[in-house]
């Protein structure tokens, strides 16, 4: 018949659960969200607090560097300048050396536009991009490889680190692969087929602001040359602020470093070539070992305690109210 | 007769293409639509253009095909993929839910307009597809076909020239209608007669209103003058309406097509919009600043940060040439249109649908709900629309009507009262007729000679004054008819008042057989049969609130019977039992019966003569033919003689008054509003709860105002309810106090229309402010002796006074769709009045008592249930965008 069924669903029968806010479910569930996030936050602090950093400013530690740079047609004169710096304990397990910069807006649209995914692949290198204007070809028609504005503005200092000991100096051995994100490494980065790679990047030339072409980048390491060149995707790999580190180097664990870095003096010997006082910029160089929260940033840790605070403090004026009304009534 | 009329709306029809003869009128063939019905909205080839110029005329998508315009034009941060997928898809999905629609109703119609039709050519019958008839064609109509166009009827298989149609697919009315062949061709009854019919029918040009036609037909006989005659709408059969109970009919063609009855009524109704959709359009022009003054601010800020020129092109982030040499003012443009798309996904893109999609699939609900079917009807509630779910929810006003939707409109005959006397009939028996109820009791029984005349007239007044159609049941046949004196058979009428009346005076021992050849039938108490000639029948209207029937008895006396409202009989008396009678009747009313009185005159056959005269005159006239016969009525009825009055009960509908009990207690204002006298609804309204006991009532009526002036009363009643209301506490508002007095307002149709006629001195809208300040503070409020013109002008006064509070009304009649149609929700009862209410509804409920389930509890779901949807999308896509304007600080404002 044309009755309807008597179903649950089409009767709105359904089973649902609709709370009622009772004082007793909202105190709890304040007061337990509260706690929950304090000791989440808590966790967290201690966690970040436990991780060891050192971090050194050298911008204007080498005054004549960061001057020469200022001026683009220098280009090509070598600048060099050490930093010494003492580490009063011993850091233990895994030591990572970054490069940070300040005010170096990779985040800009007009910046992270200009790439070309389909080049980094090793696709016809040869082709200038229209995303990459203007490092895309020279006047003369050479197509830049790699193009675009993210790879031309690639940082390239070079950082050592030496271990001053008992007078002796020794250089820390540091590892300059695994770096980078496997996918990057392995997918998304891939070099033109040919059987060497400086005839694969024929007919192209380096960015205006590179010192040595594409294929030059690790003369040792054919795996890590090219647009795989783990420094190279790493500085690819744009930042979402304007102040931001970049991982650059791993302490590789052997004989005296193979607890860490031990207590003592030491130098930072940095090849000075990225200009950063043309944009009010900074450049930092940084030692840090990582925990399971990630790094040592708080961040994540005071949220928390902050959003745990506020739940609870809700809790008790919700408390306060409660009684001051239950007085009332009675 | 009048040929020299000028007629500017009419048209000339010859009937079968014939000329007229030579001499009478010029020929001039005119040309009118053929008879293709066409309800579709696109054709093939415009389809693509038109359907996306109605799409785009939503501001919604507008919105967004502007949007991907400009990401098609400028470079901005979203691809116009992004946006353009989405735009496409809902617009593929409304275009393919409309052309499939269309696509249907291109099926239907091509259904139609091929069904195969009989017309005559040349004296010989042809079949053809229905499109192919022209206006003019003689049409045959076998049983049960449906006609193929309007029709002027000229003759049937039946020998008195009469067919029975029925228009449910029209009006719903299920009963059979009578329609009359035009006397001068109602003879022919072959093709080859009726092809050689010689006639021009003069119209009216197509109007809507289906039972209002005027029109003439002229006969040419051989060389004579025109016999002229006129048509009315009993004469039309309107396309749509079934042939029943006759064999085949003829008629010619006068309207076709587009230009039929039927067509013209199907215009669509104006789209009703909910609150809910108005307050999310001003959201979205909410949004939509935000929206602007986010992207002025990022603008503005872009610009004052990259005023030093290292923000502005750093050596790593060099612009290109064309970027270096573009106009500033054309670049700060560009990066405000584009921080409008990188931001535009504020305003919810899939609201709309989703929303659509919300509503389409919960309005199911109303119809699934178990509750709500009614086993009697074996129907379940309809929804006809699904925009105004959420509207249940937040009704303040119902306007209900009386009859049909508080009470049953199934109709009891309690008493009667003849001089005096009451007479009640033995067994109530509930619209069946019992073989074995002859009984009359008797309760004031002292007829003397002349009393005992007078109640045989009363009867037999009763038993003629009516439109009730006999249908036999189909099992007896002819034979049993003339054996078995008391068959088995249902009265049918348009109205169960005259049901209720006949069925009635049967159980009082007068069975009213039949109809036939003009004569009616009556079975007397000693069972002999009275037979009468009916001449005229003066049909009801609900402006006179009477009929009348002048019948011709077998020894040739002459009588006007009338029957009708009280208070339209009384007035036309000059003679009778009036002031018993007048007693009685109201008694009857305040008990919430339906009473009637009956009265009747002799006439002689020169007074006869004169009434067919004037009656024959009024009919002929083309133009104001209503006021013409209703001015002829005027004249005709008077001085009666009063015979008595009779009380129908009218039963309310179960859990009527636990339903308005209900909606009282929810907040929910209920007025009554109903054609019905005074006491009559007050009664009705008592027994329903809507007024209590203790509720004081105000009387707004024509009575009180002939005492004092409007005014007067007005400011009365004002200052009444006001200082009541300024006793009131402010906590008492809940409405949870029961010793607050309150109040019931009873206002009737005259005074309404003097409170709502505009006044000259310019201060018209003080009384409606004061009316409507009155109304504001009643718990209830009755309108009785309402037009149904006024019920929708009450529905508009109460729908745009200040609050703007949600209206609803609700009936069954066809005197209140213009109420339904002008309220907020517009809920039609599926009832005995026909389908009309139901059909112009916003939804249609079997019963008065599924209101509560209706509004309470779906009305209440939907409402909570849009609103937290509505609210989540919009607080969903400012969580989505805040971010990303924040972001713009930290990125240099480059619309990353």
């Amino acid at each position: 018949s044309r009755c309807p069924d008597n179903s649950a669903f089409k009767q709105q029968r359904l089973p649902a659960w609709k709370p009622q806010l009772t004082i007793a479910s909202v105190l709890s569930s304040f007061f337990l969200t509260g706690a929950f996030c304090l000791t989440a936050g808590v966790c967290l602090l201690l966690s970040a607090n436990s991780v060891r950093e050192i971090q050194v400013d050298y911008s204007d530690k080498c005054s004549d560097c960061s001057k020469l740079r200022e001026n683009s047609s220098n280009w090509n004169k070598e600048c060099h300048c050490s930093v010494n710096f003492t580490l009063n304990e011993d850091i233990l397990g895994d030591v990572f050396m970054y490069y940070g910069l300040q005010n170096f807006y990779q985040n800009h649209r007009r910046y992270m536009m200009s790439r070309s995914d389909a080049q980094l692949l090793g696709r016809n290198v040869k082709i200038p991009r229209r995303y990459c204007v203007p490092f895309s070809t020279y006047s003369n028609g050479t197509p830049m490889v790699p193009c675009g504005a993210i790879a031309n503005s690639m940082f390239n200092d070079t950082i050592d680190l030496f271990y001053n000991r008992n007078s002796s100096v020794i250089q820390v051995p540091l590892l300059k692969t695994g770096i980078s994100w496997w996918t990057d490494k392995n997918v998304k980065f891939r070099n033109p087929n040919s059987y060497n790679l400086s005839s694969a990047f024929a007919g192209t030339a380096r960015p205006p602001y590179w010192q040595k072409p594409v294929y030059l980048l690790d003369k040792e390491d054919e795996r890590n040359n090219g647009f795989v060149n783990d420094d190279f995707i790493v500085w690819m790999r744009v930042s979402a602020f304007a102040t931001f580190r970049n991982l650059y180097r791993r302490v590789r664990r052997v004989r005296h470093f193979a607890e860490g870095l031990p207590a003592g003096n030491y130098t930072f010997r940095i090849s000075y070539n990225f200009p950063v006082t043309r944009f009010k910029g900074r450049k930092h160089v940084i030692l840090s070992t990582v925990v399971w929260s990630g790094g040592s940033n708080p961040f994540l840790g005071i949220a928390y305690l902050v959003t745990g605070t506020a739940a609870t403090l809700t809790g008790f004026v919700i408390t306060g109210i409660h009684l001051k009304l239950r007085k009332k009534k009675t | 007769c009048a040929g020299e009329e000028n007629w500017v709306d009419s048209r000339t029809i010859y009937v079968g293409h014939r000329e007229p003869p030579p001499g009478a009128e010029a020929y001039i063939p005119q040309r009118f639509p053929d008879n293709r019905i066409v309800s579709s909205k696109y054709t093939f080839w415009n389809f693509i253009p038109k359907n996306l110029f109605e799409q785009f005329r939503r501001i919604a998508n507008f919105y967004f095909l502007i949007i991907f315009l400009v990401q098609l034009i400028i470079d901005t941060p979203t691809s116009p993929v992004t946006s353009g997928l989405p735009l496409l898809f809902v617009i593929t999905v409304t275009a393919i839910k409309q052309g499939y629609e269309d696509w249907l109703r291109h099926k239907a119609d091509n259904a139609i307009n091929q069904c195969p039709v009989h017309f005559i050519q040349h004296g010989k019958l042809v079949r053809k597809q229905s499109r192919k008839l022209r206006v003019g064609d003689i049409v045959m109509v076998t049983e049960d076909e449906k006609f193929p166009c309007d029709l002027i009827f000229l003759s049937s298989s039946r020998g008195d020239g009469t067919c029975f149609v029925t228009t449910t697919s029209l009006d719903g009315e299920s009963s059979h209608k009578t329609y009359y062949a035009v006397q001068d061709t109602k003879a022919f009854h072959n093709e080859q007669e009726i092809d050689a019919l010689h006639a021009t029918i003069e119209c009216e040009q197509p109007q809507p209103d289906l039972y209002k036609f005027v029109g003439r037909i002229n006969v040419y006989h051989d060389r004579n003058e025109p016999i002229a005659r006129p048509l009315g709408s009993e004469n039309l059969l309107l396309r749509g309406a079934t042939l029943k109970n006759t064999e085949k009919i003829f008629g010619v063609a006068i309207y076709t097509g587009m230009e039929t009855k039927m067509a013209l009524n199907y215009q669509s109704k104006s789209q009703k919009r909910s609150a809910v959709e108005k307050s999310m359009n001003v959201f979205l022009v909410v949004y939509l600043c935000i929206l602007v003054s986010k992207a002025l601010i990022n603008t503005v800020l872009k610009y004052a940060w990259q005023s030093e020129p290292f923000r502005d092109e750093p050596w790593y982030n060099q612009k290109t040439e064309p970027e270096k040499k573009r106009n500033l003012f054309l670049q700060a443009f560009t990066d405000f249109l584009a921080f409008m798309v990188l931001f535009n996904y504020i305003i919810p893109v899939s609201m709309y649908v989703t929303v659509e999609m919300q509503k389409f699939l919960g309005s199911y609900f109303i119809a699934w709900d178990e509750e709500m079917f009614d086993e009697a009807i074996g129907e379940g509630p309809l929804v006809n629309t699904s925009d105004l779910n959420e509207e249940l929810g937040q009704i303040e006003y119902i306007f209900t009507d009386k009859t049909g939707t508080l009470t049953e409109n199934n109709m009891e005959f309690v008493e009667c009262c003849i001089e005096g006397h009451v007479y009640v009939p033995h067994v109530i028996c509930n619209g069946q007729i019992l073989h074995d109820c002859t009984g009359i009791d008797m309760i004031d029984s002292s007829p003397g000679g002349s009393g005992k005349e007078r109640e045989e007239l009363f009867f037999r007044a009763l038993c003629l004054c009516h439109t009730v159609q006999v249908k036999e049941d189909d099992s007896i046949d002819g034979l049993k008819k003339s054996q078995v004196p008391r068959k088995s058979c249902i009265y049918i009428s348009s109205s169960p008042d005259e049901v209720a009346l006949v069925e009635g005076i049967q159980r009082l021992g007068y069975t009213y057989l039949r109809l036939k050849d003009n004569h009616m039938e009556i079975l007397n108490r000693e069972n002999n049969i009275e037979r009468f000639e009916l001449l005229e029948i003066f049909s009801f209207d609900s402006v006179r609130r009477r009929m009348s029937v002048i019948v011709k008895s077998s020894t040739g006396d002459i009588f006007l019977f009338c029957k009708g409202a009280d208070s339209s009989i009384f007035p036309r008396v000059k003679e009778g039992k009036i002031e018993q009678i007048r007693s009685r009747v109201q008694r009857n009313a305040v008990e919430g019966l339906r009473t009637l009185c009956v009265a009747y005159k002799k006439l002689t056959e020169k007074e006869y003569s004169n009434v067919q005269r004037l009656l024959q005159n009024a009919k002929l006239a083309l133009q104001d033919r209503e006021k013409k016969l209703a001015e002829v009525y005027e004249k005709i009825e008077r001085d009666f003689i009063l015979l008595g009055a009779t009380a129908v009960e009218d039963r309310l509908q179960e859990k009527a008054a636990d339903t308005i009990e209900a909606l009282q207690k929810a907040g929910i204002k209920v007025w009554v509003l109903t054609g019905d006298k005074m006491e009559t609804a007050a009664a009705t309204c008592y027994a329903c709860k809507l007024f209590r006991r203790n509720t004081q009532i105000l009387e707004l009526t024509t009575k009180k105002i002939e005492e004092q002036s409007l005014h007067d009363v007005l400011f009365d009643l004002n200052k009444t309810v006001i200082r009541q209301n300024g006793s009131l506490t402010r906590d008492t508002f809940s409405g949870l106090s029961t010793d607050t007095q309150d109040y019931g307002l009873i206002i009737d149709g005259a005074s309404l229309s003097l409170i709502m006629k505009p006044r000259h001195d310019g201060s018209s809208g003080n009384y409606r402010e004061i009316f409507l300040n009155i109304c504001r503070n009643c718990s209830a409020v009755l309108c009785c002796r309402m037009a149904p013109l006024q019920k929708a002008q009450i529905v508009k006064l109460i729908k745009l006074s200040k609050e703007r509070p949600i209206t609803l009304a609700i009936g069954d009649g066809a005197n209140d769709v213009s109420m339904i149609l002008e309220a907020h929700v517009g809920i039609g009862i599926i009832g005995k009045e026909g389908r009309q209410a139901a059909r112009n509804s916003d939804y249609a409920i079997p019963k008065f008592k599924h209101l509560k389930k209706m509004l309470l509890v779906h009305g209440h779901l939907y409402y909570i249930r849009i609103s937290e949807l509505v609210q989540y999308f919009f607080y969903k896509n400012v969580c989505f965008i805040f971010p990303q304007f924040l972001y713009q600080f930290f990125c240099g404002f480059s619309q990353q």
